[in-house]
């Protein structure tokens, strides 16, 4: 076993939220060619039928306002075009036809194909450039937060596309570590941002829970649990330590809030020899949040769920062999070799995050559905002989 | 006043790295969202909407009505609100995520 997967205690989950792998990333093509992002020349039809370019124009706040449409009906719409034929094939031609929809004002759906450009977030482009940046990672379902959400802590929706209430019918990532002997811990940001995981916190165990505070608090002292899962702060609110702005970067929240968020994680771990020595991290986004991407998401086998009509909105029933629109991902360690671009021929989905902790901490998955089962694992990235010395360093 | 907020979310949000042997390292300055980024009163998005269904589950499965918080998440209009309706509906279900003071004793 390679020697920084043997050291490998932790591994910890940010997951981010609605934006996707184009809008955030895809400007580190122009430079390294090897990452599949943009090059100016990738173009969505308006309703007039005329081509819109992606563009550098993206802004940190106010630029996505209404959030743009990202349920089960747009996101079909935003991968084929608006092709409802049985033979169609995924073109990624809706985007702003999609986002057309929710205004009717021909100037601000083109926005829905604006990318930052690298110096507008240090810190996501800096962890994909010294790390690992995943070329294909994509969102579970061409759906929402919610179900997306499932597969990380579950390994599938169990038949949801959507938003609603569900309960679980087989056992999550947390449950199975602990059955295993194993420690695991859903970190939410405050009790008024409160968690997406409302059915396992409810169902469940409220030890699985923690705070971002104890997060903060776990890493300095070194009790990080074995799997960690940590979600941003959902709304602007008010708290005992005063103004809370949401981090999540789900529009129309800051993107700058998150990029802070993410470099105080990485710092939390960074800060802790012991700790950034025998842990990984990922961040990933949920979903694609309705904005842009030039991948078509490839097929994949189905989970043993299918959702009729009725939950799709549209004329036919999914059975969950697609995913959804590709995401960022970077993953970190200091076992990673510098500037590794995890090539496009592996293909990750939300699943990949169970499949993996599961078979890193109890040796195989057998729990998890066959679709779990098979996705592509990432701790193989950690293929160093020596633990990395240099370090990225965020400060204000 | 701004620069009071700007403090504030400063500490909340972030966590200095603390001293560092040394090393090769790229130092990276991460800018602050200004201050006029902070809007509670935006009105709410639908994954906040569906947050607010899952919370009022939570709080009809686990409380007796006469415990309950008595707000319809079909009323809540703004983040300010939500937050506050889904902090008092979880301190319920996950007393321990209550804030811990940072401070120390005596200080």
């Amino acid at each position: 076993m390679p020697p920084g997967l043997d050291s490998l205690k932790h591994i910890v989950v940010l997951m981010m939220e609605n934006r996707s792998f184009d809008h955030m990333l895809g400007s580190l093509k122009a430079t390294n060619p090897s990452i599949d992002g943009v090059d100016g020349t990738f173009w969505n039809p308006d309703t007039m039928g005329n081509p819109v370019y992606e563009q550098p124009l993206a802004e940190f706040q106010s630029q996505l306002d209404p959030d743009p449409d990202h349920h089960f009906p747009a996101v079909d719409l935003q991968i084929f075009g608006g092709d409802q034929s049985a033979t169609r094939v995924a073109n990624m031609q809706g985007f702003v036809k999609s986002y057309y929809q929710q205004q009717e004002d021909l100037a601000h759906s083109q926005k829905i194909m604006y990318y930052f450009t690298e110096d507008k977030l240090p810190v996501l482009t800096s962890l994909a450039t010294n790390f690992a940046v995943f070329n294909r990672w994509f969102a579970s379902i061409p759906g929402p937060t919610i179900c997306n959400r499932a597969f990380a802590h579950y390994g599938t929706s169990f038949g949801q596309v959507g938003m609603n209430v569900f309960y679980p019918q087989g056992k999550s990532i947390y449950e199975r570590l602990q059955d295993a002997g194993h420690t695991a811990k859903l970190y939410y940001f405050d009790q008024a941002s409160s968690t997406m995981e409302v059915v396992n916190l409810l169902q469940h165990q409220p030890e699985l829970f923690g705070t971002y505070d104890q997060f903060l608090a776990d890493c300095k002292s070194g009790k990080l649990s074995d799997y960690n899962f940590v979600e941003p702060n959902y709304t602007d609110h008010d708290n005992d330590d005063g103004e809370q702005i949401a981090c999540d970067q789900h529009p129309d929240h800051n993107v700058q809030a998150g990029e802070l968020f993410i470099a105080a994680v990485y710092n939390a771990i960074r800060g802790n020899a012991a700790l950034w020595a025998s842990t990984a991290l990922l961040v990933v986004y949920d979903e694609h949040g309705g904005i842009f991407d030039h991948v078509p998401p490839p097929a994949c086998s189905g989970d043993g769920h299918s959702a009729g009509p009725a939950d799709t909105g549209l004329n036919y029933t999914f059975n969950f062999d697609r995913l959804g629109v590709r995401v960022p991902a970077v993953l970190i360690s200091p076992w990673i070799p510098k500037g590794l671009i995890v090539p496009t021929d592996r293909v990750f989905e939300h699943a990949s995050i169970p499949n993996t902790v599961t078979r890193h901490f109890m040796g195989s998955n057998t729990i998890g559905t066959m679709r779990e089962q098979n996705s592509e694992t990432f701790l193989d990235l950690l293929s160093l002989d020596t633990m990395r010395t240099d370090a990225v360093v965020f400060n204000t | 006043m701004a620069t009071r907020k700007a403090a504030v979310r400063k500490r909340v949000l972030w966590e200095g790295l603390p001293p560092l042997p040394p090393g090769d390292y790229t130092s990276i300055r991460v800018p602050l969202p200004p201050a006029s980024a902070f809007r509670k009163d935006r009105p709410i998005s639908d994954l906040i909407k569906a947050h607010l269904e899952h919370i009022h589950h939570a709080e009809s499965a686990r409380l007796p009505k006469e415990k309950r918080d008595g707000r319809r998440p079909e009323d809540i209009r703004t983040e300010a609100e939500a937050a506050s309706y889904i902090a008092t509906v979880t301190r319920i279900l996950h007393p321990k995520g209550r804030k811990r003071s940072r401070r120390k004793a005596g200080s």
